[in-house]
């Protein structure tokens, strides 16, 4: 019974790191900036979700869409005024790199003068586990995730491969070149990455505020779960990044079973190094010759 | 210039020297700066913690400003540490070499242990309030705690939930660092003597965010007590989720569950856990004026935490008050020299006196959290 309650806590967990993790593996796929402040971005979502819920006492579905609104335009902000002008100015990647994260920095400090610097709790019953069959609980915000991710990788399949943009931004990540051969704007097209990219983190955001907690440092671990996530499951594959995300959590749970509790986070590298000696290429991603 | 020195005659130019030196050694003997350091976490996730310390050490300076006990302009400065060990020993190393402060307060196990050898080589005088790892009390003799150590707290709390509770089998979920070891130690040679078992140890790294797998391990076990060993935001989190997750075994821990965050933590209410008693309705000036104080300053009533620190820098009022009255400088060696020329002091909460090793002597509280400030459940003495 202990494995199956560890492997159903490792599918609640790695549905989160699926939804986070897909935004950072978008954006990062197809505009190859390493957007460090994705995991600021998850931070403002659980924040403004919490003020407008908790704090102001509104409805959770304006809540949801007010955090929206403020991950997109955190998002494209970054994209416009940090780094396009470093772009332009041909900065280097470790350039955009020390720019985001210098607004990881900054947007911690601003959430802790805002917001206080405690810990965050989107308090409700639906993360308490309820035990469904003899000694395995189960919380109701398991099957709500569950129905969430499923909703929202639909819908980004349906958007990645049915519309316009979702086929350019697919083709910006297998060719730049080819796409501005084809008469469509790179610039314009990471607009497009950086909105649906930024809005893809609220959920996730919501759902760790109410089962694990969070405080404005967070931002670090979630870059760490989506780099991760991006890598193994190969840049450039939202799919992999997902499919990533989720088997990370599955595996730091069940590493529980037969391993000293300190070895839980240790496996998440233990994937990483495996697959970047054996396929560096990630789980999905196609192997490139230079 | 030079033309004006050759004029001058050596009985006036002596005359001149002489005045000179007397007004510039009179001129600092008058603006003698009395600064003392603070390394605390202002950022990151231990950073509430910072908030409750600095809160102590404004009302604290104000005071002293108010008082006038010192000859001279009393100030603190403050380094960020984010309660790491590296982070603290380059604030430790700036107060020590380049400001040339002697007396720095400091938290946190594993910051203090990375700061004591600099500390020890510099003679500078760090005086800690919150951290209560047990091997603290033997790194130094210029290492103080105000604050009793988790050994002491351990001995008055595990007693009571053993003998009073009847709760005998004991897993324990703690940091991997020198507090989560300490207290490891603590319950190793503690429980069986009291006839109790510790089942089971969990051991996280202090980033550990996810704790619904160990929960349900613990569940697997089933003990009567899990034993909570972390601190700052981790500590809410593992509450947290050990209660979301179906764990129904007492909660206890040592005085990190004092902390506001949670005292109001629905999770948590039911929990024990030990600190040190602080006499509040004691009559003294000291006592009234500081609760009054900080009542109106920040509305509402200090932590134990806060008390410590507060009285940390009054400690250092105290002995810097008398080493002036003797006309000797203050520092960290006559400190430390008339710390143990004096048997007890005056702080907040009564008068209180340290043992051989530095650390202050007190009675320890077992509390419960209730939902509101506590309830005191028994009171040791530490001398028990």
């Amino acid at each position: 019974m202990l494995l199956l309650q560890l492997f159903v806590n490792g599918i609640q967990v790695g549905i989160l790191y699926a939804l986070t993790a897909v935004g950072f593996s978008l954006i990062f796929g197809s505009t190859k900036i390493f957007h460090f402040a994705h995991g600021a971005t998850f931070v403002i979502a659980a924040y403004i979700f919490q003020f407008i819920y908790a704090g102001l006492g509104l409805h959770w579905i304006l809540a949801v869409i007010v955090a929206m609104m403020a991950t997109v335009s955190f998002g494209l902000f970054l994209n416009r005024f940090v780094y396009v002008p470093i772009q332009r100015h041909e900065g280097s990647y470790f350039t955009i790199f020390v720019a985001s994260f210098g607004s990881v920095i900054i947007v911690q400090n601003l959430i802790g003068i805002i917001f206080g610097r405690g810990f965050l709790v989107i308090d409700t019953p639906l993360s308490r586990g309820v035990e469904v069959v003899d000694n395995l609980l189960v919380s109701p915000l398991l099957g709500i995730a569950l129905l969430c991710a499923v909703m929202i990788f639909g819908g980004l399949h349906l958007v990645m491969t049915r519309t316009h943009v979702g086929i350019a931004l697919r083709a910006l990540s297998e060719s730049p070149e080819l796409v501005r051969t084809f008469g469509l704007s790179a610039r314009r097209l990471s607009v497009y990455a950086f909105a649906l990219g930024s809005s893809l983190v609220v959920p996730a955001a919501i759902f760790t505020g109410a089962t694990s907690g969070l405080n404005p440092t967070i931002g670090y671990h979630v870059m760490l779960i989506s780099l991760i996530s991006t890598i193994v499951g190969g840049v450039g594959s939202i799919w992999g990044a997902a499919i990533v995300g989720l088997m990370i959590g599955i595996a730091e749970n069940l590493a529980l079973w037969q391993f000293d509790s300190q070895w839980s986070e240790a496996v998440s590298f233990a994937i990483l190094f495996l697959f970047i000696i054996f396929r560096p290429s990630g789980l999905f991603g196609r192997a490139s010759v230079h | 210039m030079f033309d004006y020195l050759k004029n001058m005659s050596l009985k006036n130019l002596g005359l001149s020297l002489t005045v000179g030196i007397g007004l510039m050694s009179s001129s600092a003997a008058w603006s003698e700066e009395l600064q003392i350091g603070a390394i605390f976490p202002l950022s990151g996730p231990n950073a509430i913690y910072g908030d409750i310390f600095t809160s102590a050490f404004k009302l604290a300076e104000r005071h002293v400003k108010e008082d006038g006990l010192l000859d001279g302009d009393f100030s603190i400065l403050y380094e960020d540490s984010q309660a790491l060990p590296q982070q603290a020993v380059t604030a430790m190393n700036k107060m020590v070499n380049v400001q040339g402060l002697q007396y720095v307060l400091t938290a946190f196990t594993g910051q203090t242990k990375a700061i004591s050898p600099i500390a020890k080589r510099s003679q500078t005088v760090i005086i800690n309030g919150g951290a209560v790892g047990p091997d603290l009390a033997k790194l130094t003799d210029y290492l103080w705690n105000v604050i009793p150590l988790a050994n002491t707290e351990l001995h008055g709390l595990l007693p009571y939930i053993v003998k009073e509770r009847g709760l005998k089998s004991f897993v324990l979920l703690y940091v991997d660092d020198p507090l989560g070891d300490g207290i490891l130690d603590v319950l190793n040679s503690d429980l069986p003597p009291l006839g109790a078992t510790l089942d089971k140890t969990f051991s996280v790294a202090p980033t550990t965010q996810q704790f619904s797998g160990i929960a349900a391990s613990i569940r697997n076990i089933g003990p009567d007590v899990v034993f909570v060993a972390s601190y700052g935001d981790q500590m809410i989190q593992i509450v947290k989720q050990l209660r979301e997750n179906g764990v129904k075994a007492q909660l206890a821990s040592y005085s990190a569950f004092s902390t506001p965050n949670l005292q109001t933590l629905p999770a948590a209410k039911g929990a024990l856990y030990a600190r040190q008693a602080v006499n509040i309705d004691s009559d003294d000036n000291l006592t009234t004026r500081y609760l009054k104080d900080y009542q109106e300053e920040y509305g509402k009533s200090p932590s134990v935490y806060a008390t410590n620190y507060y009285n940390a820098v009054w400690l250092y009022v105290l002995l810097a008050h008398e080493l002036q009255k003797q006309g000797k400088e203050v520092t960290g060696e006559n400190l430390l020299a008339q710390r143990r020329a004096m048997d007890s002091f005056p702080l907040v909460g009564g008068t209180v006196t340290f043992d051989d090793t530095g650390v202050l002597l007190a009675p320890i509280q077992v509390m419960e959290i209730d939902g509101e400030a506590g309830k005191t459940l028994s009171v040791m003495s530490t001398n028990n």
